[in-house]
C-alpha cells in the first residue's frame, strides 16, 4: 500500500474517532441542559410550595381567610406547572410518586376550597391540612434532590468518558506514529544502505535489487537500483574503453614482439630449404619441432593480448600477488624493450594472497607501467617494488620512474577523469579508472612526484582474510 | 686461416641457424645467447665480423657495437633487429655500422652482406 493511502486511512480513522467523541459530548450536554430545565421548573415548584406553606401557616396563626385564598391560587398555579411539565416530572418521579404528588395536591386544594366555600373548618382540619402540605414539600424536595443527583451523575460520567476517549485518541496517535516511524525508518534505512553502497562503488549489489514497488520509498529504491544498473553499464563501458586505450599502446610492443618468432620461423624455413640435401631426418624433425614451438610462442603473445582486451564481469578470487605482477610485466615487457627503459623488479618472497579481480588489478598495473615508460622518453629506470605494509599487512605495489615528474599544479588532478598531460595521446581516463578499480577493492592508490626526479605511484590492496571477507559478503546480502 | 665471426642474439634459433649456415660457407663461427658473456669474449678475442641483435637484456647491441668500435676499429658489425625504428638505424649508422637487417632476415641477403664485410 502506498504511504499516501496509509496516511489517508490513519487520518480518516482519527477523524472518525474525534467525530464520535463530539457526538457523545453533544448528547451529554443536551441531556444536562434538559435536566437543568427540569430542575429550574422543580425549583420554582419547590419555592411556590414553600410560599403556599407560608400562607397556610399565616392562615392557622391569624385565621386570615385571604391567606387561605392565596394557598388556593398558588396551589392552582403549581397544578398548572405540574400539568405542563408532566412528562419531565413523570420521568423523574415515576408514575406512583407522581400520582401521589398530584392527588395530594388536589386533596390539599379541595380541602382549602371547601373551607373557603363553607366558611367552616371541619374537625382535625388543621392536622390533616398541615400533613398534606408537609407531604407535598417533602415530595417536591425528593424530586429536586433526584434531579440534582441525576445531573451530577451525567456530568461525572461524561467527564470520565471524555477523558477515556481522549486517552484513546492519544493511544491511537501513538500507535499510528509508532507504525509510521517504524515503517518509514525501516524503509529509509534500506535506502540509506543502498545509497551508501552506491557511494562505495558496490553498484552490482544495488543493481540486483529487483522487487515490485509497493510504496513511494520502494519506487525511490527501485529508481536507485535502476540508476546503479545504468552506472554499472557505463562503468563497464568506461573500463573497457580505457583498457582499449592501453591496448592501443601495448599493440606496438606486441607487433615488435611478434618479429622474433616470425624471424625464427623464417630462418628455420630458409635453413630447411637451403640445407635440405645435407640435413639428416632427425635434424629435419627438429627443425619442424622448432617451427611448432615458435608458432606456439606467437599464439601465446596474441592470446595474452586478447585476454587483456576481453571484457569480463568482475570476479573476485584468491590470487598470488606475484602472478598478477608477472602477468602485467609480461604485457608491457615489449614496451620496455623498445624503449630505453631499464626495469628493476623487487618481489618480496612469500607475499600473502589477495582477494581481487585479477584482470582489473593487471589493468591498473599496466596503466601505471605504461605511464612510467612514457614519462621517460629518453630512457631511465622503472622500478616495480612489491611488498607488504608493516602496520596492517596490506599488499603494497610501488611503481617508480625517473622521468620528468608531475608539476605541483597537476599533481592533485592526476586521478581526475579526462585530466591528461599527454595532449591528444592520452584519454585522461587511465588513472581515473585505476582509482575506481582500487577503491572497489577497498584499497588505496596514491602518488608522489618531484619535478625532474620522477614519480612514484603506490597501490595498496587488502590481503586475503577468508573469515573477514565472508562476513563482509554476508553483511552485503543483509543490506 | 678462416675468417672469425661472432654471433650474438638472445634467440637461440638465430644463433644456431646463423652458425650453421655461415660455418657451411667456410667461416669459423662462435655464437652467444647471453650478450654479457659475448662482451667478455670480445674483450678477450678479436673477430673479423660481429653479427649482433639490437635489443637484448642487460648488454644490448649498441653496447656491443661501441665496444667493438673502440677495441677493434677494423672489425665490421652487422646488426639484426625485430624492433627496427628509424632512430635505432640512425644511431647505428653514427656508430659506423656495416649493415642493418630488420627481422625477418633473408639468409641470402645476410650471406651476401657477410661476404662483402669480409672483403670478398
Amino acid at each position: 500500500m502506498t504511504i499516501r493511502n496509509r496516511i489517508i486511512i490513519a487520518v480518516v480513522i482519527q477523524a472518525a474517532i474525534i467525530c464520535l467523541i463530539c457526538v457523545f459530548v453533544y448528547l451529554s450536554f443536551n441531556t444536562v441542559l434538559s435536566k437543568l430545565g427540569v430542575i429550574e421548573i422543580i425549583d420554582d415548584l419547590n419555592i411556590s410550595l414553600l410560599e403556599v406553606r407560608k400562607s397556610e401557616k399565616n392562615y392557622f396563626l391569624y385565621g386570615d381567610v385571604n391567606a387561605l385564598k392565596e394557598v388556593v391560587e398558588r396551589g392552582e398555579e403549581i397544578d398548572t406547572v405540574i400539568q405542563s411539565s408532566k412528562a419531565d416530572i413523570l420521568k423523574s418521579l415515576g408514575p406512583g410518586t407522581f400520582n401521589t404528588l398530584l392527588s395530594n395536591l388536589n386533596k390539599y386544594l379541595d380541602m382549602a376550597r371547601e373551607v373557603l366555600a363553607t366558611k367552616k373548618t371541619p374537625v382535625k382540619f388543621e392536622e390533616e391540612f398541615r400533613n398534606l402540605g408537609h407531604e407535598l414539600t417533602r415530595l417536591s424536595e425528593v424530586l429536586l434532590k433526584r434531579e440534582r443527583r441525576d445531573v451530577n451523575r451525567i456530568i461525572s460520567t461524561s467527564i470520565t468518558r471524555l477523558i477515556a476517549s481522549l486517552g484513546m485518541v492519544l493511544l491511537f496517535q501513538l500507535v499510528v506514529w509508532q507504525y509510521f516511524s517504524h515503517f518509514l525508518i525501516k524503509e529509509l534505512a534500506i535506502m540509506g544502505n543502498l545509497i551508501q553502497m552506491v557511494s562505495q562503488g558496490k553498484l552490482h549489489e544495488v543493481a540486483k535489487q529487483t522487487f515490485s514497488p509497493k510504496n513511494e520509498i520502494d519506487y525511490a529504491i527501485k529508481a536507485l537500483a535502476d540508476m546503479a544498473r545504468e552506472l554499472e553499464k557505463r562503468e563497464a563501458v568506461l573500463l573497457q574503453s580505457e583498457k582499449l586505450a592501453s591496448l592501443g599502446i601495448l599493440i606496438s610492443g606486441v607487433a615488435h614482439e611478434l618479429g622474433n618468432p616470425l624471424n625464427n620461423i623464417s630462418l628455420i624455413a630458409q635453413g630447411y630449404l637451403g640445407l635440405y640435401d645435407i640435413l639428416g631426418d632427425g635434424e629435419k624433425k627438429n627443425f619442424m619441432a622448432d617451427v611448432l614451438t615458435q608458432t606456439e610462442r606467437i599464439s601465446r603473445i596474441i592470446n595474452n593480448l586478447l585476454d587483456f582486451s576481453r571484457q569480463k564481469k568482475q570476479e573476485l578470487r584468491e590470487y598470488e600477488p606475484e602472478d598478477i605482477v608477472e602477468r602485467s610485466i609480461a604485457l608491457v615487457s615489449n614496451q620496455i624493450k623498445i624503449s630505453n627503459v631499464k626495469l628493476h623488479k623487487f618481489l618480496q618472497p612469500d607475499l600473502p594472497h589477495v582477494y581481487v579481480d585479477a584482470p582489473q588489478i593487471e589493468q591498473v598495473l599496466i596503466n601505471l607501467l605504461i605511464n612510467a615508460i612514457q614519462a621517460m622518453p629518453a630512457g631511465g629506470d622503472l622500478t616495480i617494488d612489491v611488498g607488504q605494509d608493516m602496520t596492517n599487512g596490506n599488499l603494497v605495489v610501488k611503481v617508480k620512474d625517473t622521468g620528468a615528474g608531475i608539476t605541483k599544479e597537476d599533481l592533485p588532478h592526476v586521478f581526475d577523469p579526462f585530466f591528461t598531460t599527454k595532449g591528444t595521446k592520452g584519454t585522461g581516463l587511465g588513472l581515473s579508472v585505476s582509482y575506481g578499480i582500487i577503491q572497489q577493492h577497498h584499497g588505496d592508490i596514491a602518488v608522489e612526484s618531484e619535478e625532474g626526479k620522477g614519480t612514484t605511484f603506490t597501490v595498496k590492496i587488502p590481503i586475503y582474510q577468508p573469515k573477514e571477507r565472508e562476513g563482509d559478503a554476508q553483511a552485503d546480502i543483509d543490506h | 686461416m678462416p675468417k672469425q665471426i661472432l654471433i650474438i642474439d638472445d634467440e637461440k634459433i638465430v644463433c644456431d641457424m646463423a652458425q650453421r649456415i655461415l660455418s657451411q660457407e667456410g667461416y669459423e663461427v662462435e655464437a652467444f645467447i647471453d650478450s654479457t658473456q659475448a662482451l667478455e669474449r670480445i674483450r678477450g678475442k678479436k673477430f673479423d665480423l660481429v653479427i649482433t641483435d639490437l635489443k637484448m637484456e642487460n648488454v644490448d647491441g649498441m653496447d656491443i657495437l661501441k665496444e667493438v668500435n673502440q677495441r677493434y676499429p677494423d672489425t665490421k658489425v652487422i646488426m639484426l633487429t625485430a624492433y627496427a625504428t628509424l632512430d635505432a638505424a640512425i644511431e647505428a649508422i653514427r656508430e659506423r655500422i656495416f649493415d642493418f637487417f630488420p627481422k625477418p632476415v633473408k639468409i641470402e641477403d645476410l650471406k651476401r652482406s657477410v661476404k662483402k664485410a669480409l672483403g670478398f
